[in-house]
């Protein structure tokens, strides 16, 4: 533990005393402004990696927050005569605001479409930057005057102590956030955005939170570009710098501070590496050499695809050759960035710091913090005295995909503290009734009550009113830890305010969802797989995991879909004896299965459906000897109407 | 007066909303069969121009620059496949996002320092004196723009509709598992479409050259509007591209007529961004279901 | 015609198939029925190229295909109707057929003509589909959708045919008659590898049964040698 803290904070903390001593001894302003820039690029790129590396999405508007974050500080100093601080409180208000306004649309979709809204964005502020004459001065640029800071002039000496400091700050804050239930947050819905909406998490208003909180970074960090420059064009703020930023972060390795910050060393140190010819020539050829040697490592050890290999290589020896050729390296300044940035997004996709952190972790092997020792049970999940009266009411529910009738109108009462079992062979509607229940598809016709009260649209808001379910297809968070999965979806664990958060109190409340969500970890036999990525589990854990997730949610209603699929039979009889405990703290239970022996086992009611309609319903045994469902699951075939057609 | 004026800025407009609509269509294209986009497809379009501009200027005639210059789209379109796409397809990752944008970026630099910063005129045969109709006039360049890009989007959909392997490429976009199955190669239709996308940039990089003329840059603005076009009119919808794209085509010209040219972009990158967020999967595309 | 012997496969940690063989001799129509879960479709998967084996080979027509794209497989003279049908639902159902046949028409240009007997005689074995031809697939319903899988797969004139519990979803009359289909084909000569839930028309039908669980094939024989023993199949069977 003290070994731990010692390693990493130290680390932390020698850092950051070294970059703010280096001023005292080398008095020399050019790499005075080095560090300065440092320092900005790296508040920026922290920003960016919020967006790019947690949330993975492909990011193109943050050059244009630093470009409206540096005119916003710049303008409330020149026409609002603000102070230092006050101004960086503007840009840094601008980018949260602006970039809560532009997530709010175009994080409803990922991938493609939210690169080019992004983009979008990135034209249209350049646009209005460059056009809004008036207030910006247009392409003409704009002057900016260091303003006072309490009082006092600031020299560059003292405005990058500033900036240290302030990088310093949104460090600690951002580490605070992402080990918080937001850091969790932000890498579940990366993994299943259908799970974290079903876990109650809220997958879209995270996103947005997570992009705004970034953007604010880029405009702080523009604040500080616009102080530091003292002069401003819209140019600066396009397309080929947000490719550089990329590189940055990419290179640096998304989803760690300590990335960030080498990608900010590289994007600081770029333009002098071009400059100079010799320079450049040694660090392309030592780039051909790390490709080459990775390249045929990964051939060897069969980890890397021949394409993945062999293309880093090319592009590298192309920025050797070209080197050697091109009279002005300065001129092919973008093709050195893209042949660059081509080879590690192929090469080496997790970035330097994902490469080092791997081989760090094999050299210096350092715990991680203790966990605390689980809570009892009563306390994470309490038992409640079900009323016996209705809970779940479907009326004439429908589901149609374009001709297939998937649900065709089934009527369905679930009394509450029973084990209800949902019936049928395959493809007979059960999964399409639950996914209709927890609001995945929105049913085509017919009514669903909860407390006589109609079931709200959509996953997330089904799984505020207290049901929770699990998934058929597995959608576990799969590079998350068991623990972190139960802990993402654990309900009412997590109230302190963000702004507390950034500051670092939530470390409590951390540790009592830790022990919480470790009881329940107890509850399903994965006590002592607390720390292992979900991904890594054995199938049949995987699928106790879960249940256990599920259980996170505290749920009046349990719906399990099929969570006997594929276990084999001491894995059968452990689910069974979970489920009667879980039923035993007075949870009602949907059980879908297909194993008639389960599900006579376990179920007060069992509904069969077949063909989207309800068959059968009633005791097991009495379903079992019901006619109807004898042949729906045994098929019946007759031999009739057999003619020969040549074929 | 005042109406003939506003007639002549939108019908102006609406043959460059055209070129729009075909770069958006190269965009549907890939999209259609792989769920991606080239990034760098404005690139495409310049180096295809600027390829054409050469072909021209070592004597080659007109009429048979033309497919050379789409020969060079497609080479282009099937090589960005090969180097950005495929292998982040094959991951199932989001990396050929990032991947196009560095390749359009690695063609942007090659054009810049190949054939020089500067804008330079792209000869014609097509003559650019104006007729009138009802008092707006319209040159046989801005028909001939219209021509270029209806035969082309003509001829790419008959493929599709009427042709085995158009109906293989339809296959693939509707269900990429089950045309493998068929013995259709998925990432074969991938390729063919990537060179159908890069076909249709050097279309449009030879039919827009002439009226805007050839520089590094000429894309730049295009292909931003042509981002609007797909998104607004949806990445899977066929001729949809079209109505929207001269629907954009006229509202930015008049926009620049009275806002200034400076804003002539921000009609579609507004658009754009209200598209997303009343209807992300555009006006005419349809709603997709997600599984579990 | 088909055998696969010693096969492992499954997704990410979860190993589904652990050393499952069987054989499909030509002209034969064999079921591999089993619980829920056992690795009956990774199976079939794994056979036509869905899924990569990890161990094992896979054998068509005496000629190994492990590890191929599902594509090369399929113009060797595979036909996988898969579970859930998967047609292609925009396009028209003459479309979706013409589509079954791609490995052996020409591209371009004549292909309609080159397939027009083999349309007919789908056509013929389900008139319904005649009636839709024009259709988009799909607006068809369950049952026509399951049609139109085996008509497709058809069209290839396959050396094997595989179907992905064709039955799945079905009410009970149509069913009924997606296993009258079956002993058409059967009729017909089809090799025919058939994934079933219902274990007994599927031993109604079939020349050989292979009973699966675990990702093993756990019992095999004629279908009345299994008939005989009723115990074996329950226990499997669940």
């Amino acid at each position: 533990m003290l070994k731990r803290l010692l390693f990493i904070r130290g680390v932390e903390i020698v850092a950051i005393t070294m970059l703010a001593a280096i001023p005292l001894m080398v008095s020399n302003s050019y790499v005075l402004a080095l560090l300065t820039l440092l320092a900005i690029y790296g508040i920026l790129l922290i920003g960016l990696d919020v967006t790019v590396g947690y949330l993975g999405q492909v990011n193109l508007a943050h050059a244009a927050f630093l470009g409206l974050g540096a005119y916003a500080s710049g303008l409330s100093v020149s026409l609002l005569g603000f102070g230092m601080l006050s101004a960086l409180s503007v840009s840094m208000l601008v980018g949260l605001i602006l970039g809560g306004l532009l997530a709010f649309p175009a994080l409803r979709l990922e991938g493609p479409q939210f690169a080019l809204a992004t983009l979008s964005f990135s034209a249209l502020s350049v646009t209005v930057l460059n056009e809004w004459e008036a207030l910006t001065g247009g392409a003409q640029g704009l002057h900016v005057s260091r303003p006072i800071f309490f009082g006092h002039t600031v020299n560059a000496q003292g405005f990058y102590w500033l900036c240290l400091i302030l990088l310093a700050f949104v460090w600690m804050a951002m580490r605070n956030l992402l080990s918080s239930q937001w850091g969790r947050a932000f890498e579940a819905l990366r993994d299943s955005p259908i799970a974290t909406d079903a876990m109650g998490v809220g997958t879209y208003r995270h996103k947005v939170a997570g992009f705004a909180m970034g953007s604010a970074l880029g405009g702080l960090a523009g604040g500080l570009y616009a102080f530091n420059f003292q002069y401003l064009q819209p140019q600066s703020f396009v397309y080929e710098l947000m490719v550089i930023l990329l590189l940055g972060v990419v290179l640096g390795g998304r989803k760690s501070l300590w990335g960030a910050f080498f990608g900010a060393c590289l994007v600081a140190l770029l333009p002098n590496l071009l400059s100079n010819r010799l320079l450049f020539q040694v660090i392309s050829a030592l780039g051909l050499l790390a490709a080459l040697l990775a390249g045929a490592r990964g051939l060897m050890k069969k980890t890397t695809q021949p394409f993945q290999a062999v293309a880093p290589v090319i592009a590298m020896g192309l920025l050797v050759v070209g080197g050697m050729m091109v009279k002005n390296t300065e001129d092919w300044r973008k093709a050195i960035f893209a042949l660059m940035l081509f080879s590690v997004v192929v090469g080496l996709p997790e970035g330097i710091m994902g490469f080092a952190a791997r081989f760090l972790s094999r050299l210096f092997r350092i715990d991680p913090p203790a966990l605390p020792p689980a809570s009892i049970l009563d306390v994470a999940l309490p038992v409640k005295k079900p009323d016996g009266g209705p809970l779940l009411i479907l009326q004439e529910l429908k589901r149609y995909f374009g001709g297939v009738k998937a649900v065709d109108g089934i009527s369905i009462t679930v009394q509450s503290g029973q084990i209800h079992g949902l019936i049928g062979p395959n493809g007979s509607g059960k999964s399409t009734a639950v996914n209709v229940i927890s609001g995945l598809y929105s049913p085509s016709s017919g009514k669903m009550l909860l407390h006589d009260k109609a079931l709200p649209r959509g996953m997330f808001n089904v799984a505020r009113t207290g049901i929770s379910r699990t998934f058929q297809n597995l959608q576990l968070f799969s590079e998350l830890s068991a623990l972190e999965n139960v802990m993402v979806a654990m309900k009412g664990a997590f109230r302190i305010p963000l702004p507390l958060v950034l500051m670092g109190f939530a470390k409590r409340e951390e540790k009592r969802a830790q022990a919480d969500a470790l009881a329940l970890l107890e509850l399903t036999g994965l006590d002592n797989q607390a720390r292992i990525s979900a991904k890594d589990l054995t199938y049949g854990d995987q699928r106790f995991l879960e249940i256990a997730r599920a259980l996170a949610r505290k749920p009046e209603l349990l719906i399990l879909d099929e969570p006997a699929a594929g276990l084999a039979l001491p894995d059968v009889h452990k689910l069974l004896d979970i489920i009667r405990q879980i039923h035993q703290r007075g949870i009602t239970i949907i059980l879908i299965e297909h194993h008639m022996d389960v599900v006579t086992k376990l179920c007060d009611v069992v509904t069969v459906l077949d063909g989207g309609k309800v068959i059968a319903e009633g005791s097991a045994e009495e379903v079992k000897c019901n006619p109807k469902v004898i042949e729906a699951y045994l098929g019946t075939a007759n031999e009739e109407n057999t003619a020969d057609i040549a074929l | 007066m005042n109406s003939i004026i506003i007639a002549q800025m939108a019908v102006s407009g609406a043959f460059m909303g055209l070129v729009y609509a075909l770069i958006a269509y190269g965009f549907q294209l890939t999209f259609s069969t792989s769920k991606s986009i080239n990034f760098g497809q404005g690139e495409l379009v310049m180096l295809s121009a600027f390829f054409s501009l050469t072909l021209l200027n070592l004597g080659v005639p007109y009429w048979l620059m033309v497919p050379g210059g789409l020969l060079f789209g497609v080479i282009l379109g099937l090589a960005v496949e090969r180097a950005g796409v495929r292998l982040a397809l094959e991951q199932k990752s989001e990396g050929w996002i990032l991947l196009t944008i560095i390749i359009g970026l690695l063609g942007f630099s090659a054009a810049e320092n190949i054939w020089g910063r500067d804008d330079r005129p792209f000869p014609t045969p097509i003559s650019s004196d104006a007729l009138q109709f009802f008092g707006v006039s319209i040159t046989p360049l801005e028909i001939s723009v219209a021509i270029g890009v209806f035969a082309i989007m003509g001829l790419i959909e008959l493929f599709k509709r009427k042709t085995l392997l158009g109906k293989a490429f339809e296959a693939v976009s509707a269900d990429r598992d089950a045309a493998e199955l068929m013995g259709i190669s998925a990432t074969r239709t991938v390729m063919l479409s990537y060179g159908l996308s890069g076909l249709v940039a050097a279309m449009a990089g030879i039919l827009v050259s002439p009226i805007t003329t050839v520089g590094p840059t000429m894309a730049s603005a295009l292909i931003l509007k042509a981002f609007s076009v797909a998104v607004v009119a949806g990445l899977d919808s066929g001729f949809g591209v079209v109505v929207i794209g001269i629907f954009l085509g006229a509202l930015e010209s008049l926009t620049s007529f009275y806002l200034g040219s400076g804003w002539r972009e921000t009609p579609g990158l507004i658009l754009l961004i209200l598209a997303l967020a009343v209807r992300p999967n555009g006006v005419f595309g349809k709603a997709t279901i997600r599984k579990v | 015609m088909l055998s696969i012997e010693n096969l492992y496969a499954g997704y990410g940690t979860s190993k589904v198939l652990s050393g499952a063989s069987l054989e499909v001799a030509q002209g034969k129509v064999v079921a591999l029925i089993g619980a829920n879960g056992a690795g009956k479709t990774t199976t079939m998967r794994a056979i036509s190229g869905m899924l990569k084996p990890s161990q094992g080979r896979v054998l068509l027509d005496g000629k190994p295909v492990q590890g191929f794209d599902a594509s090369r497989i399929a113009r060797m003279g595979l036909a996988h109707a898969p579970e859930g049908r998967k047609v292609f639902g925009p396009l028209s159902t003459e479309d979706n057929l013409l589509l079954g046949a791609y490995s052996r028409l020409p591209l371009f240009f004549g292909f309609r003509a080159k397939s027009a007997d083999d349309l007919e005689r789908v056509y013929d074995l389900f008139p319904l589909l005649r009636e839709r031809r024009l259709q988009s697939a799909g607006t068809l319903s369950g049952g026509e959708q399951q049609m139109l899988a085996i008509g497709r797969a058809l069209m290839a004139n396959p050396k094997v045919m595989l179907l992905d519990e064709p039955s799945m979803g079905l009410a009970p009359v149509i069913v009924q008659e997606v296993f009258n289909t079956i002993r058409r084909l059967k009729a017909a000569g089809i090799t025919l590898l058939l994934v079933e839930q219902f274990a007994e028309s599927a031993l109604d039908v079939a020349d050989y049964v292979y009973v699966m669980e675990h990702g093993r094939i756990v019992a095999q024989g004629a279908p009345a040698e299994l008939q005989k023993d009723r115990r074996v199949l329950e226990a499997y069977l669940g």
